[in-house]
């Protein structure tokens, strides 16, 4: 199949996902879209919102469209990191002998559903670290590869919520996009109402398997960037970095840590997936400035000063995508 | 053409365009700086004392801007990439163009390569240039034209300039003026005469350099008069020195009192009068009784003229009247010496009739007379200057006639040179230079000079005698060009003088030409008032004029006051009796006070009055010494700025 064809099935499928996740999510289009770009990027999603938006049921479609073994591990706070990762058990075998059998836990899947994340404590939610960025899990001191592709689809109610721990630092930066879930418009609540309370059932349909996710994952990373569009990607993230040169005044005044280059990677990496997705060849800087807002937010971490004054990392993105030029030449001519 | 051929013709062409569209906005930028600035420096010139070559020097630095404005615009030139960058941004080509030009050029691009070259060329085939980047008027125009026209506006307005800049400026342009003249008059004065002695010379020299460091670079008037002052009391100086000279003195009253066309020497004198007297006719004809002749003349011509226009009988009596009275002119024409040809014809034409013949006749006649009558005046005039002139060399020395007595040492040194001397004339000679050994006692040498001749003549040694004679002559020709020398400090004085008026009245060198002599108006007609002052100042001794100006005590007989009326001793009717009241100083009263007319300064000060009073003591002095106070009051001037601390 030439590049070209390559490129046109990968928007026939990514706009067949789309439409079947529209099947049965309502509205939420951009966090559709979203989650399906970190999919097509090969990286972690992080649902947050109030219980009942719809986060759970959207992985859920997604692991049905998807034709990957699916995972889901509800976390509580008496979850343990045995339960997600499994344990060594005492077997017995048919001629008597007993010894230690590697019992695989739910994280042993392609699509992982880890809902309501931060109702775990930091210790079990710490377990997931080796799995999201290694993709691969160590336990009773053997290490074991997880089959690609792996995706942890997270969501966690606000921190501010009774009975959650914040997700360390370390694994937030592992999700490739932090989604915010808000409350859907009058239509889409009724439309929600209307699918949900009627006796009609959706039938869905797998779309890709997941050897032509693992063909559409490779053509994504062959998309071209120019020079000034990944200088663009590196100074916004550069101006993310607090009390430096290249830090905005917002940033200086708001901000404890900025960005990891995990963030640049991730802007990159989306860019692509949503040039594709558009039907061009090449990274622009509007799709840097359409994920800018997930890629980063949860990178991002605000000083006492901000939460005092009710600044958001959300402010303080959009404060720099408008501090920092695209592209000093063309826009100085 | 290759896709990436057509994106590059497509760039290079827009940014071939773009050159051309900054360096179009440049110029229109420059043009609007231009426009601001030359508003701004107008404003600036109309309200503020700034020099006028500020306008000229805006509008060239505007002419530059609008040049610089479009070379800075057309001078950058930008890499291929850049412009299809800036395409990108402008067309919102969500940067294809960047791309497929660093993609599509690198080797080995592959399939992707041609892909975003493909998808770039589709898009650049839609971007127009010339409607991009079109060359309309740019927005700096439309604010240049309206500023344009409110300088344009501001032309119109009167500049505000304050009083005290004006004063300074006409004091400024006054002496700058002022030292251009000096510096001429003295230059002009050096050129047609070098001052034989050192110290004049270089005090001419000096007012010349002043003139010109004040025509140069224009002081303060308070600056400007003190050095004036300084350098009058300089040049007045050195003329007192040359004025102690009694011998100068004398020469200079000879000098003054002679006529400009006369001749120097008595010798001359006589020749001109003979000449004179040779043209008037054997017998000399008095002016008076050459006079008495034309008004009989030109009653006789009144007569003629009459007899025009009537009848024969009445004219026969006229006609012998006529007659008679012509003969009788011809005839009193021919005893004084002067016949008149004319009356001849004029009475030959009246026994013809001929009244018009008579009157041309008699014209030429009453002309020939007026020549006639003009030379006998000037040759009154010569005898009169002939029996001023000394007679011989005494007589010249004590009258101070230096050239008449050089043109006689002269004649005698030749005639004892040539040695064919009777013992008749050496005597005569020897007694002429006794003679004048006393009047030469003023004229430093030439007294010994004289002695010595008269020794050497006495002793036979004609040689010698010639030669002390001719050192006589030396040294009076010596105080001749020391003459020359006050004549040219004086007028270099006076042009001092009249430069302190110029600068102290603030007025032009023509304006204040009248002022320099007291007693004349500034047409330079003197004006009422006992007598003038017109010719007393010599050019050595400068007679004090402060007693002139007060007349108050002279008692002049002619104008004795007569009563109510000055036509004689008018009857008056009783019981009118005049009362005379005639004014007089009392001694020990107050004293009254006189107005002066001056030089009157207006301004406001702005100096340290310890630098006041310094310039105020400064110019008291220089008045005083100066003898402008009258001596009356100068004890209490001196004394009053003396006081000022």
């Amino acid at each position: 199949m030439s590049t070209q064809e390559q490129i046109t099935h990968f928007r026939t499928i990514f706009s067949a996902l789309r439409d079947e996740v529209g099947k049965i999510i309502v509205g939420h289009e951009s966090i559709v879209d979203n989650t399906l770009v970190a999919i097509l990027a090969g990286g972690h999603v992080l649902l947050e919102g109030v219980p009942g938006l719809g986060k759970t049921l959207l992985v859920r479609t997604l692991g049905e469209v998807l034709d990957l073994s699916f995972s889901r591990i509800q976390f509580t706070p008496d979850l343990m990191p045995a339960d997600i990762l499994g344990t060594n058990l005492v077997m017995e075998t048919p001629d008597g002998r007993r010894l230690f059998e590697f019992q695989k836990g739910p994280i042993f899947a392609h699509l992982i559903l880890a809902d309501e994340i931060n109702r775990a404590t930091p210790k079990t939610q710490s377990a997931m670290l080796e799995a999201m960025q290694e993709h691969s899990v160590t336990a009773g001191g053997a290490l074991r590869r997880l089959t690609e592709p792996f995706f942890v689809l997270a969501t966690q109610n606000p921190i501010d919520q009774e009975g959650t721990y914040p997700l360390p630092e370390a694994q937030l930066d592992r999700f490739f996009f932090k989604l915010l879930v808000g409350y859907p418009t009058a239509a889409e609540l009724t439309e929600v109402i209307n699918r949900t309370t009627e006796t009609a059932k959706t039938e869905l349909r797998r779309v890709v398997s997941r050897e032509q996710l693992l063909e559409m994952q490779l053509l994504v990373r062959e998309v071209p960037v120019a020079s000034h569009v990944k200088d663009y990607a590196v100074r916004l993230v550069q101006a993310t970095h607090p009390k430096t040169e290249t830090g905005t005044a917002m940033v200086s005044q708001f901000l404890r840590f900025g960005s990891s280059p995990r963030g640049a990677q991730a802007l990159i990496l989306a860019g692509k997936v949503r040039a594709l997705a558009q039907g061009r060849f090449n990274v622009s800087f509007d799709d840097l400035e359409a994920i800018a807002l997930p890629a980063l937010r949860h990178r991002l971490i605000l000083n006492f000063e901000a939460e005092a004054e009710g600044v958001t990392t959300d402010h303080i993105i959009a404060q720099v995508l408008k501090d920092v030029p695209r592209d000093a030449v063309a826009v100085g001519a | 053409m290759s896709a990436l051929q057509l994106i590059e013709a497509t760039v290079i062409r827009t940014g071939r365009r773009r050159r051309w569209h900054r360096a179009w906005r440049g110029a229109w930028q420059g043009f609007l700086i231009a426009a601001v600035l030359w508003l701004v420096a107008l404003g600036l010139y109309k309200l503020l004392p700034i020099p006028w070559q500020v306008l000229p020097l805006a509008g060239v630095t505007g002419l530059l801007t609008v040049l610089a404005g479009f070379l800075a615009g057309w001078w950058r030139r930008e890499r291929a990439i850049d412009t299809a960058r800036w395409l990108d941004h402008r067309q919102h080509l969500q940067e294809r163009l960047g791309t497929a030009l660093e993609i599509g050029r690198e080797p080995g691009s592959g399939e992707w390569g041609a892909l975003v070259l493909n998808d770039a060329a589709r898009m650049v085939g839609e971007v127009d240039v010339r409607r991009l980047l079109p060359l309309t008027l740019p927005r700096a125009s439309r604010w240049s034209l309206p500023i344009l026209a409110l300088a344009a506006g501001l032309g119109f307005a009167p500049e505000y300039r304050s009083q005290e800049f004006l004063q300074r400026q006409r004091e400024k342009e006054s002496i700058r003026e002022t030292g251009r003249n000096l510096s001429e008059l003295t230059k002009r004065s050096l050129e047609r005469r070098q001052p034989t002695l050192e110290a004049t010379r270089q005090a001419v020299k000096s007012v010349g350099e002043l003139g010109e460091q004040l025509a140069r670079n224009p002081v303060s008037r308070t600056e400007a008069l003190r050095d004036l002052a300084k350098m009058t009391d300089r040049v007045e100086q050195e003329h007192r020195e040359l004025g102690k000279n009694p011998a100068l003195r004398a020469i200079e009253r000879a000098a003054r009192s002679a006529d400009k066309n006369s001749p120097a020497s008595s010798d001359a004198l006589q020749k001109q009068i003979e000449s004179m007297q040779k043209a008037l006719g054997s017998k000399e004809a008095a002016a008076d009784a050459l006079e008495k002749l034309r008004r009989e003349l030109d009653k006789a011509r009144q007569a003629a003229a009459n007899m025009l226009g009537k009848d024969s009988q009445a004219n026969a009596a006229a006609q012998e009247s006529l007659a008679n009275a012509l003969s009788s002119l011809a005839r009193q024409s021919t005893d004084l010496g002067s016949a008149l040809p004319s009356l001849e014809e004029a009475l030959a034409a009246l026994k013809a009739g001929d009244i018009d013949q008579v009157l041309k006749n008699l014209e030429v006649a009453e002309k020939n007379l007026e020549r006639l009558l003009e030379m006998a005046q000037a040759l009154d005039k010569l005898q009169q200057q002939a029996g001023k002139l000394g007679k011989d060399l005494a007589e010249q020395l004590e009258k101070g006639q230096a050239e008449a007595a050089i043109a006689s040492l002269q004649k005698m040194v030749n005639q004892l040179k040539a040695g064919d001397l009777s013992p008749e004339r050496m005597k005569a000679l020897m007694d002429e230079v006794a003679k004048a050994i006393d009047p030469a006692g003023p004229y430093g040498k030439v007294p010994d000079h004289l002695k010595e001749a008269l020794r050497q003549m006495q002793a036979g040694q004609n040689a010698p005698a010639a030669q002390a004679l001719a050192d006589a002559a030396k040294e009076l020709e010596s105080l001749l060009d020391q003459l020359a020398d006050a004549q040219d400090l004086k007028a270099t004085l006076d042009a001092l003088k009249r430069a302190q008026i110029c600068v102290g009245t603030c007025q032009s060198w023509g304006a204040c030409q009248g002022l320099s002599k007291p007693g004349f108006k500034p047409g330079g007609k003197p004006g009422r008032g006992v007598g003038t002052w017109a010719d007393e100042d010599g050019w050595l001794d400068t007679p004090p004029t402060t007693g002139l100006w007060d007349n108050s005590g002279i008692e002049r007989p002619d104008m004795e006051s007569r009563g109510i009326t000055d036509r004689g001793e008018g009857e008056i009717p009783e019981g009118m009796m005049p009362t005379k009241v005639k004014g007089q100083f009392q001694p020990g009263s107050q004293m009254p006070s006189i107005t002066l007319k001056g030089v009157s300064i207006k301004g406001q000060s702005r100096v340290a009055i310890q630098e006041a009073l310094q310039a105020a003591q400064s110019e008291a002095e220089s008045a005083l010494s100066h003898d402008k106070v009258p001596r009356a009051y100068a004890g209490s001037v001196k004394d009053y700025f003396d006081d000022l601390k």
